[in-house]
Formats: C-alpha cells, structure tokens, sequence
C-alpha cells in the first residue's frame, strides 16, 4: 500500500514536472501584410544621414572576441569627425546599415537599441561579463534543468531569456521600429533547412506571416549566435498564406531563369523564398535557425547582394540607379583566428573529433575567404565602367580631337571597402596572439581591452579608410 | 553587372520589377536575369510593360529597351 502512494506521488511529480517543462517563445503571427509597416530599411528616418554617403558596417562572429573587435571599432567612427555636405560630425552619425553574426550581432544589437549609450553601457553589460559561465550556471540550475526537459525548449531558448534578462532589458523588435532611425541593424541566422541566411528583418517575416514587432531582440541575437554544438537552434512558426502577403515581381522572373541559368544566385534566393510559403506537403510549419556563420561568418553575404542586385529589400545598387549614393563604404570587421595546432608535429592519423573539426571548420574559411573575394570583384565591377568609357575617350582623342566620343555612363560612386582583421597585423607575434585567442562569450577584462584598442587601431591603418578620411576632410584623435 | 538604357522621347522614372530604379535615357545597373520594365504612371506609353532577360552586357554596349508615346 506504501509501496503504491509512493508511486502514485512519484508519478504526480513526473506529471508535474513535465507541465513545468520549456517551451519556446512563439514568434507572433501578423494579422495583415503591410510594407509601410515593420522594421524595414525604408521605414527608418534619415534626416541627419544623408544617402549620398553610405555607410556598411559588418561584423563577423567570433564571440566576445568579435564583440568587442566590433566596439572597438565603434568606438573609432565616432571619434572620428567628417566634414560632409557643410556639417561637421561624427562618421558614425552617416552609418546606414549594420549586418552581423554570432558575436557580431551582440555589439550590432546593442548599438541599434541603445545608440549613443552604448558606449557607457555595453562594456559592464556584455563584453566584461563571464556570459558563458553565467549561462552554464543558468542551464544547471534546477529551473533551467526542468525547462530543459522539454522537447520544444532549448540550450539558446534559455540564453535568449537569460539576454533578454541581462543584456537587451527586455527590448522587442517594436522598441527599434518606435526609435525610428538609422542604421538599419540586420541581425543573420542560419535557416537549417535551406543553409542559407536568415536575416531578422520584416521582409523576411513577411515570408511567414509573422509580426517581426512582437519578437524580443534577445531571441534575434540568440538565433543568431546559436553556436552549433554549445547551443541549439531556436524553432520560429511559419504561418505563411495567413496574412495576404504576395512575393515581390522578381521572383516569379528568377524563378522563370532555372533552365536559362541568366543568374543561378538570383534564381536560388527566389527558391529559398518560395521555400517559406510553399503549400501543402512542402508546407514548412516550424523553421529552425542555427548559428548566422553557419551560412556565412562574415556577415558580407547580406550586403553584397544589397549592392550587386536591384531585387534585395534595401537594394544599394537601386539607390545608385536612383543617383541617391555618391559615396560607399563597407567596413568589414573580420575577427576570424587561426589557432595552431599540433597535428603536423607528429606522425600519428588524426583522430576523430580533429578530423570532424577541420571538416566544419575548412570549408567556412574558404567560404569566407570567397566572400571577401566577392567584395573586392564587386569594387572593381563598380570601377570597371569608368575605366572602359575614359579609356575609350583617350584612344579616341589620341586619333584625332574630332573623334571625341561622348559615351553615356552609369552613375558613378566612389566604393570604398575597408577591412579590419587580425591577419594585416604587421607583427608576427601580435598577429599570432589575437589569431590564437578562443571563442567564447567570456575573455579576460585586458583581452577585451586589447581587442578594442586593435580594432581601432586596424581601422586607422587601412589604407581604403585613410583614402576616406582624405576625401572626407576626417580627423580623429586630433589627427587630420 | 548588366547595363540597360531604357529609351522614350523624354525623360520620366523607370520602374525596373515593379519599383523606381532611375530615368529613361540613362544608363542604369542592374543584375543578371529576367526583369520587368516600366514607366509607371501616366500609362501614356506602349508597350505597359517588357518582359526582357538581360545579361551579356557591358557599359560601353548597354542594352536599349524602348518605349514610345501612345499613338505617337
């Protein structure tokens, strides 16, 4: 009889425990497509940002290490003063659009809630916390351990409470879409499904009819520094066809290109579109999205197709059509490392988990290092017309000065692409000490220090940003 | 890049896969594939709209898309 009330509680407990058990935020559904609505480029107020300078920042993943790579660099454009259509002010004021990963998009977020604060807060809020062992704590804790029980609740379920908690105060989508300003901060993810990016902006909720508004940064920041392995990836509904929302024109025109294969990439971002709002038995009712460098560890991806194609929601290219951009700037803050290893110091097969790791890892560098390729084609494709045409003109007026050509040419702008990595450190043993440092969200206060100062001081040293400085009339730390 | 020239007797805004994307009569960028071209409002023009894949391009040789007036 004992034996029996015993069970009977233990199994009340079980019943108990598992009603207490996680389970993930529910990402909210919208009730009507609306593209004057929603965190969108073209709803944020730019009246003190002019088009004709603009501005990309990138940061990369890399955990604390690119967070504060990332501030440092912050902390540079707004020490460092422009003169620009007869106003004096900081760089950082002309900053359009911030596209980030993983640690990138702590530093990324932050900046698009807090703005100017940032540079009293996010330090003591973030870079010098020990968030990693904070969130260990929290996932061994017998709360975060009955949460965990549940099948719809993960590892970075968990850290995007404990962000929302500790870091981004509870701020939703809606707070950034009320403040009502440049830059446009595009936090990336990766769509475990489709392997391509995910990036948390209206455009791509409209996709599943989901109210972006309603979504906590935290969760977008958490998403998108899911680490594989360390954290899980979060689950977002799909409530596509609920909201009378159409594809954009150009996607049934990309979708049209299969067999002519015009532009493979254009016609595979169309298919990754349709993937969200397909029907029936291809119907996706939960998407799951891991870790932003996943996809691409840059955060370059997002940008380059804003600039090489006029169908991206925050097209730069169309803007450019539009005679609306004269200057363009990329800064791409790369906190990629290459740690040494012991392999080649001895005879002995590699084992399992070092082969595995340079089967993940390999393939991202390189992919990585393409995606910087794209960046650098895509500065001389810009060049290219300016060069062709005035080569044409002098070849012509060299034959005789009544063959001066008048030849029509595209807008042109002045592209400026900046990168600020550990591997253009001029020392050896520099460039050794920050390309061997881990990632992790928590680093030693003087490691974080040391981060900050590099990243300034790799900024000021790229050659792209002393042209911009020279042509932007810039000074920074009285240095003009 | 692709470059495209959308010609018609005086300038007006172009409307490339239905948003602004520049004036006729200039040289406009754009990226590889099929694209819907327009002018937009007054529809006072022929044809409404072209449906043309473009690729193949270069600045020095963009590709003409025209559109005349109405019964002109």
């Amino acid at each position: 009889m004992r034996a029996q009330t015993l069970l009977r509680g233990a199994a009340l407990a079980l019943l108990l425990s598992l009603g207490a058990c996680g389970s993930f935020q529910v990402n909210p559904p919208l009730a009507a497509y609306d593209p004057a609505a929603g965190y969108r480029f073209e709803n944020l107020a730019h009246d003190d940002n002019s088009d004709g300078l603009f501005v990309i920042l990138v940061f990369s993943g890399g955990g604390t290490r690119a967070a504060a790579l990332s501030y440092g660099v912050l902390e540079a454009l707004r020490d460092t003063t422009i003169r620009w259509q007869g106003r004096t002010k900081a760089l950082l004021d002309e900053v359009d659009v911030i596209s980030s990963i993983s640690g990138g998009s702590f530093t990324a977020a932050y900046y698009a809630l807090r703005g100017a604060r940032t540079f009293e807060e996010f330090p003591g809020r973030f870079l010098y916390r020990p968030v990693q062992s904070d969130l260990i704590k929290s996932a061994l804790s017998p709360e975060g351990l009955l949460k965990l029980a549940g099948p719809t609740y993960g590892r970075s379920d968990l850290a995007a409470e404990f962000y929302g908690r500790e870091v981004f105060g509870g701020a939703t989508y809606a707070t950034l879409i009320s403040q009502h300003r440049r830059p446009f901060v595009i936090l990336n993810a990766t769509d475990m499904t489709t392997g391509t990016q995910f990036p948390f902006v209206q455009d791509q909720f409209d996709l599943l009819c989901s109210d972006l508004s309603g979504v906590p940064l935290a969760r977008a920041v958490a998403a998108s520094s899911a680490f594989p392995g360390g954290l899980t990836p979060l689950t977002f509904r799909n409530y596509a066809g609920s909201c009378g929302y159409r594809q954009p024109g150009w996607v049934e025109l990309a979708h049209k290109d299969h067999a002519s294969r015009i532009n493979v990439r254009r016609t595979a971002r169309a298919d990754t579109r349709l993937s969200y709002t397909a029907a029936g038995e291809d119907a996706r009712e939960y998407i799951h999205l891991t870790d932003g460098g996943v996809a691409d560890n840059i955060g370059l991806r997002e940008p380059l197709t804003a600039i090489t194609s006029i169908d991206n929601s925050w097209s730069v290219l169309r803007l450019i059509d539009l005679k609306k951009v004269d200057k363009l700037v990329v800064i791409v803050v790369n906190a990629a490392t290459s740690p040494a290893v012991e392999r080649d110091k001895s005879p002995d097969v590699p084992g399992l988990i070092d082969t595995v790791t340079a089967a993940a890892d390999v393939p991202l560098d390189n992919y990585s290092f393409d995606t910087l390729e794209l960046l650098r084609k895509a500065v001389n494709e810009f060049n290219e017309p300016a060069r062709l045409i005035s080569g044409c003109k002098a070849l012509a007026a060299a034959r005789s000065p009544q063959c001066a050509l008048a030849i029509p040419a595209p807008h042109p702008i002045d592209f400026f692409a900046i990168e600020v990595a550990f591997e253009y450190l001029d020392s050896p043993e520099e460039r050794r000490w920050f390309k061997n440092l881990p990632t992790t969200l928590e680093l030693p206060r003087e490691t974080v220090d040391k981060l900050r100062l590099v990243g300034r001081r790799l900024l000021s040293e790229d050659r792209e940003f002393q042209r911009l400085r020279q042509v932007l009339h810039g000074c920074a730390g009285g240095r003009c | 890049m692709e470059f495209v020239i959308v010609t018609y007797p005086g300038g007006r805004p172009v409307n490339i896969d239905d948003a602004p994307a520049g004036s006729t009569n200039e040289v406009l960028e754009l990226d590889a594939g099929t694209h819907k071209f327009d002018l937009g409002l007054p529809a006072d023009y022929d044809p409404s709209s072209q449906e043309v894949a473009v690729e193949g391009t270069n600045a020095l040789a963009p590709l003409k898309i025209a559109f005349r007036k109405k019964g002109g």
